[in-house]
């Protein structure tokens, strides 16, 4: 669904990640593991333009069915970007506009009330009456977190991209996000991509697993065959596992 | 007397904002009991929501129990030293370091309200050694830090007010796995080290039962159990506890997500 081969991100013209080829398939869960810092929230925006053209430079294609996404223009990738792929920022208090209600940003997205209300009932939040009067600085980061999510599923889009989905939330909630990436990964012409840091989410949630690591992008390979690893760094990175 | 506290019968509740009855009131907190014994970490675990920050703030003095007692048995008189022998390490230590001053010249300035006029350089020498802080990073400011350094220079100020009790509050939460190892081994060393009592809050069980020798599980402001971090894994009591592991595990199944007694 997705074929990026990126051979330079630099930023300022100092060189971040290179040599990045990937594909993307329908039904499947992808996950980009990596320390802090290592560039995976660089790498997955890169992918649909997300970066500041003024201090970023991506050089590469990346083919969405038979469009590239990085020479297309800017109202196509709005669209793209609206109904088609969508993210949740780890940040997503602030991936927010503060003096807007959440009810402004369920009125830009269409969709049926009623699978409205089945979201936030799933995931735990207020119904529509009482979180449409809320303002962005008046819920939890874990909550914002869910919105952000909520919002990303009404648009029905084909793929998901979600960075450290379970950062700051605590466990019982990152299960249920596992739960539903499943179950959004399972219809077809859908698929989902993260990155994270939590290994053992990783572990549980992925189909292929790639690494990220001093600018060097390892490439995808199914869940159980990256735990398997004979790659020194990769392996250095998993014994620092501390949830067994 | 081996214990440095002991909270007896605490509980803690506010007024409900969302009823209009004037006495409605909503329990944060309640019952609580338990001996902090010196020199250990304790850990508190818990689901959002379920009091561990409200019993860290009740324990750091900064708000006041509703009911209960707390019984201290300090080494120091602290109102004669001025600084308070509980200190807490906060969440998002970015806000708390002050992002205009030098590291060193806040750690000087909390070492000299504890010994006016001593010579405070070998205390200062031995607190930046043991966090590691590197020359180049004392005349740093508190902007030019990234996260992991803006977390030390705030346990330095901490240690700067030589405590009794250390309370961390989720110093995991949003770190890679390599940084909580660090910090994870920078904790015990403080304990030891300055045989440090501490109280560490984390959602987290598997880091808390690295770093702790007892753990207490919340749940709706109550202790539902509490017992050695070794046992808690092996032979958990409580069928929240046997929750909180399992969530844990991300091998929770939609209808058990949400856990009620």
């Amino acid at each position: 669904m997705l074929n990026a081969i990126i051979d330079e991100i630099s930023v300022n013209e100092r060189l971040l990640l290179s040599d990045i080829k990937f594909k993307i398939e329908q039904n499947k869960i992808y996950s980009v593991l990596g320390s802090n810092g290592s560039g995976k929230t660089t790498l997955i925006k890169s992918l649909s333009g997300l970066l500041d053209k003024r201090f970023y430079s991506v050089k590469g294609k990346v083919f969405y069915k038979e469009l590239d996404l990085l020479s297309a223009g800017y109202e196509q990738m709005l669209s793209i970007r609206r109904k088609k792929i969508k993210y949740v920022f780890q940040d997503a208090v602030n991936s927010f506009d503060h003096l807007k209600k959440f009810e402004y940003y369920f009125k830009l997205t269409a969709g049926k009330d009623s699978e409205l209300e089945n979201l936030l009932d799933y995931f735990l939040l207020p119904g529509v009456e009482k979180l449409f009067r809320l303002y962005p600085y008046e819920v939890s980061g874990g909550m914002a977190q869910r919105i952000s999510f909520v919002l990303a599923l009404l648009a029905d889009p084909e793929i998901l991209i979600l960075d450290e989905p379970t950062s700051g939330i605590d466990s019982a909630i990152s299960n249920l996000f596992l739960l539903k990436l499943k179950e959004f990964a399972s219809i077809q012409n859908h698929t989902a991509l993260l990155v994270t840091h939590d290994i053992k989410f990783a572990k549980k949630i992925s189909d292929e697993i790639a690494f990220i690591s001093k600018g060097k992008f390892y490439n995808f390979v199914p869940a159980l065959k990256f735990f398997e690893n004979e790659n020194i760094i990769i392996n250095n990175f998993l014994t620092l596992d501390i949830s067994f | 007397m081996n214990f440095l506290l002991k909270l007896e019968n605490i509980s803690y509740s506010v007024r409900n904002s969302s009823s209009r009855k004037a006495e409605s009131t909503k329990v944060i907190l309640s019952d609580i009991n338990f001996e902090l014994a010196k020199g250990k970490i304790l850990g508190f675990a818990g689901e959002s929501g379920s009091g561990k920050t409200t019993l860290a703030k009740i324990i750091a003095g900064i708000i006041k129990p509703t009911e209960g007692n707390i019984i201290s048995n300090f080494s120091d008189d602290w109102e004669k030293i001025k600084t308070y022998p509980v200190q807490i390490l906060f969440q998002n230590n970015g806000d708390i370091v002050n992002p205009l001053r030098q590291i060193e010249a806040v750690i000087d300035e909390t070492l000299q309200i504890r010994n006016r006029n001593k010579n405070i350089f070998h205390e200062k020498e031995k607190i930046f050694d043991s966090l590691n802080i590197s020359k180049s990073i004392r005349t740093k400011k508190g902007y030019e830090l990234s996260g992991g350094e803006q977390q030390r220079a705030a346990l330095a100020r901490i240690l700067a007010a030589r405590p009794e009790l250390m309370i961390l509050d989720e110093p995991f939460s949003a770190q890679d796995p390599e940084s909580q190892w660090n910090f994870l081994n920078l904790f015990k060393k403080i304990n030891n080290e300055y045989k440090m009592t501490m109280i560490c809050i984390a959602h987290n069980l598997s880091l808390l039962n690295k770093l702790c020798d007892e753990m207490i599980i919340l749940y709706d402001g109550k202790i539902v159990e509490k017992s050695l971090s070794s046992e808690l894994f092996s032979s958990p009591n409580h069928p929240y506890t046997k929750f909180l592991l399992k969530a844990g595990n991300y091998d929770l199944k939609y209808d058990e997500l949400k856990f009620s007694e």
